[in-house]
């Protein structure tokens, strides 16, 4: 039982996989390790599927468009036409969200366990939250809308701006870990076979409906933002 | 010490009854709703995902601060 807990507690600090011997060693957590291994990933799958391109798609370029139309679609349903000029980034966000949720299944550990991925993901889309809004209604619009419905209400939402970021960065995080830490128990306690279907769940469906709802989430805020 | 750690980590993910709760409500009123009205399932499942995503939201707050209970206080 000693062992066990030892273990597991051995898993879930975020390891540092080199140091950058500069300015007194710069340490590389092994989470940014594993985002390069997919930024490098998703860039080369892009580079071969971009290769020369058709007016009439055919072969693997079907499937690219229909991946891309459904990011489309599904950004453009929520966003309306003015949300358009969004859509890069928070289909960039779902890609790597999705890679880095379901790495899992490879032996990797996740880079989304780590809190700080998930923090700056976060900012990155409150960011984005408020600028959409400021673009969208100019910056005394903006200030304006801190009154709404009601002047006392305007706390409220100042708070909202840290409380957003706060629950997005926890939630995406706690479901990883929460996945991550049952995987490893069920790994400890039988190794071969068992872990199979629980994977599936935890691995692939968990983490790609994480990933799905921080992108919803965002731009649901955006919408919100960019509306009243 | 360790079994005072232990009840409050055990409370802490107490929380996760009003989450089963919300959750259990809002898929009991969508399955009434697709039942009534097929034509609708994708607008349906939307926001039944996005008020699950919500609601679980509560239940993942006190698993972290279960986790950070036991990771910083042993």
């Amino acid at each position: 039982m000693k062992d066990l807990s030892t273990e597991l507690m051995s898993e879930l600090q975020s390891k540092i996989s080199f140091t950058i011997p500069i300015f007194g060693g710069i340490p590389v957590p092994s989470s940014v390790v594993v985002t390069w291994g997919i930024m490098a990933f998703l860039m080369i799958l892009t580079l071969i599927f971009v290769k020369n391109l058709k007016k009439l798609p055919t072969g693997p370029q079907i499937y690219v468009e229909a991946v891309v139309g459904f990011i489309n679609n599904f950004f453009e349903d929520i966003l309306g036409k003015e949300g358009k000029r969004y859509i890069p980034y928070l289909g960039t966000v779902t890609l790597y969200l999705a890679c880095s949720n379901v790495i899992g299944i490879l032996g990797f550990t996740p880079p989304t366990k780590d809190l700080n991925i998930t923090v700056g993901l976060a900012i990155m889309s409150i960011i984005l939250i408020e600028y959409s809004g400021i673009h969208a209604k100019g910056k005394k619009g903006y200030i304006k809308s801190f009154s709404e419905p009601m002047a006392i209400l305007a706390p409220i939402n100042i708070l909202e701006i840290f409380i957003r970021p706060l629950s997005l960065c926890m939630r995406l995080f706690g479901n990883i870990l929460g996945g991550f830490v049952v995987m490893e128990l069920i790994k400890i306690v039988a190794p071969v076979i068992i872990p199979i279907p629980f994977s599936f769940y935890f691995d692939i469906f968990d983490g790609l409906i994480q990933a799905y709802v921080f992108v919803f989430l965002t731009s649901l805020f955006m919408k919100e933002k960019m509306e009243d | 010490m360790n079994t005072l750690i232990a009840i409050g980590a055990g409370m802490a993910v107490l929380t996760g009854i009003g989450a089963g709760i919300g959750i259990g409500i809002a898929t009991s009123k969508a399955t009434e709703a697709i039942a009534r009205q097929p034509e609708a399932k994708g607008d349906i499942n939307k926001a039944l995902l996005l008020g699950c995503a919500l609601a679980e939201a509560t239940a993942i707050y006190g698993f972290v601060i279960a986790v950070l209970i036991i990771l910083f206080l042993r």
